[in-house]
């Protein structure tokens, strides 16, 4: 289990975590919502440990740990390829380190995500969709036990976000734990195990994806009834 | 008079010049680079009163000519001190200093502008530091830094013939004493023009070919 327990993190004056307690489980999805602002992108990179916590504690499977990588691994919205690498250099480089299967891994990955034809290309030779797959499989082939990954979909037409969306539930079946931030609350309430509300830097109601139809706060009422309009 | 016939007549004088000229240029290109390189690297990675003297050294210079800072360290400041140096010295120390300046203004842009994004990505995916140093910053400041560095090197070669005003007896000086002797300006002065176009113009097409090959490859977008 990453467990975030009782999270605070500030900057200057701003209060962003304000108590935070999550728990991402070993094959399950943990998605994440809440409006711009909230907290969600500081979380992810306290529970990776890119940001200390002003208080509280991050644990991994129970003890804390300051580097997990890349038992814990990340993929961010802007996607962070190197680029004077290829694709198929990106995901091998740090692989080499942590599988010794990687040679054999990759081709997996390649039939996986469909990147035959791209894959020796440079990342700035590629579109955000082939990008997209190339940070997913990058993180894959560490055998991470947990993914956390930040709106990664937000730069997709709505084709290529159903099929990286996909490949995610292909995750949970493997045992790794995803942590999602995500605006697609289709895909929430269809794939996702937990649903993880966020509002003013705190959890404010977390559960099963029945809590979107069903909210007990007026806080994720009011999240919701906007969201349908936005729809 | 041809040009042939200049070269072969004066070669020994020509190249008595062309190994001062050398000379200067690798001491103003060694150090440069090197102590260029690590005023840049203490700047990024020691507190800023370390970086901010270096810095503000680099601002001052850039309001002096390099003539005028040449011939201040040769006349005033060696009258002021009542010692005599040998001119080679003063062109090479006045010229290293300029460059080195110049250097650590390059790192240190690049250092200080590197996506730290690359960093983060080598983090969560485990990189060691050799290899995030070794693999990921290094080539990426590498690419970025190596086509304005070798265009400076250029432009200090061409720099260094200022020395020629302080009587330092390379290339230049050497040509315009020949011409003294002969009066051949159109054939020296050609002979000196090809010179230089021969080294220089290579160096400055690898700098642009190396600027198009790798700026290409380093937008994320």
């Amino acid at each position: 289990m990453l467990s975030a327990r009782n999270i605070h993190k500030s900057y200057q004056d701003r209060v962003i975590l304000n108590g935070v307690d999550v728990d991402i489980a070993p094959g399950q999805i943990s998605c994440v919502i809440g409006p711009s602002g909230t907290g969600k992108t500081t979380l992810l990179r306290v529970l990776c440990q890119l940001e200390k916590e002003d208080a509280g504690e991050i644990l991994v499977d129970g003890e804390q740990n300051t580097a997990p990588w890349p038992k814990v691994t990340a993929v961010f919205q802007s996607l962070f390829l190197w680029p004077h690498l290829t694709l198929r250099e990106n995901i091998m480089l740090p692989a080499r380190n942590h599988n010794p299967q990687a040679d054999k891994d990759i081709e997996g990955l390649i039939k996986l995500f469909e990147m035959n034809h791209f894959i020796d290309h440079y990342p700035n030779q590629s579109s955000i969709g082939q990008r997209q797959r190339v940070a997913l499989a990058r993180a894959l082939i560490l055998n991470p036990k947990y993914v956390l990954l930040d709106e990664i979909t937000s730069a997709l037409d709505v084709e290529q976000t159903a099929r990286i969306l996909t490949k995610l539930t292909h995750l949970k079946e493997r045992g790794i734990g995803v942590f999602l931030i995500t605006h697609h609350l289709g895909f929430a309430k269809r794939a996702a195990d937990q649903i993880i509300f966020m509002s003013d830097g705190k959890v404010t109601e977390q559960g099963p994806p029945a809590i979107l139809q069903t909210p007990t706060t007026e806080r994720l009422k009011q999240f919701m009834s906007l969201a349908e309009i936005g729809a | 008079m041809t040009v042939w016939d200049i070269l072969s007549n004066y070669y020994p004088a020509f190249l008595t010049g062309l190994s001062v000229t050398l000379k200067l240029c690798l001491i103003i290109w060694g150090s440069g680079l090197l102590i260029g390189s690590a005023l840049a690297l203490a700047g990024i990675k020691c507190p800023r009163s370390v970086g901010l003297p270096s810095r503000g050294f680099s601002f001052f210079l850039g309001g002096v000519p390099l003539i005028v800072f040449l011939f201040w360290l040769h006349y005033p400041v060696q009258a002021m001190f009542d010692v005599v140096i040998d001119p080679f010295y003063t062109a090479a120390f006045t010229l290293s200093v300029v460059n080195l300046f110049a250097v650590a203004d390059i790192v240190r842009g690049a250092l200080h502008d590197f996506p730290k994004q690359y960093l983060i990505a080598a983090r969560v995916t485990g990189l060691t530091r050799g290899q995030t140093i070794f693999k990921i910053q290094l080539p990426l400041i590498l690419r970025e830094i190596l086509p304005p560095l070798l265009l400076l090197q250029v432009a200090m070669l061409h720099t260094s013939l200022f020395a020629s005003l302080i009587s330092v007896e390379e290339i230049f000086r050497v040509a315009q004493r020949i011409n003294a002797q002969i009066y051949r300006p159109v054939e020296i002065y050609t002979a000196l023009g090809v010179f230089f176009l021969a080294v220089c113009l290579p160096i400055n097409g690898f700098a642009l070919w190396l600027k198009s090959r790798f700026t290409r490859n380093l937008s994320e977008q």
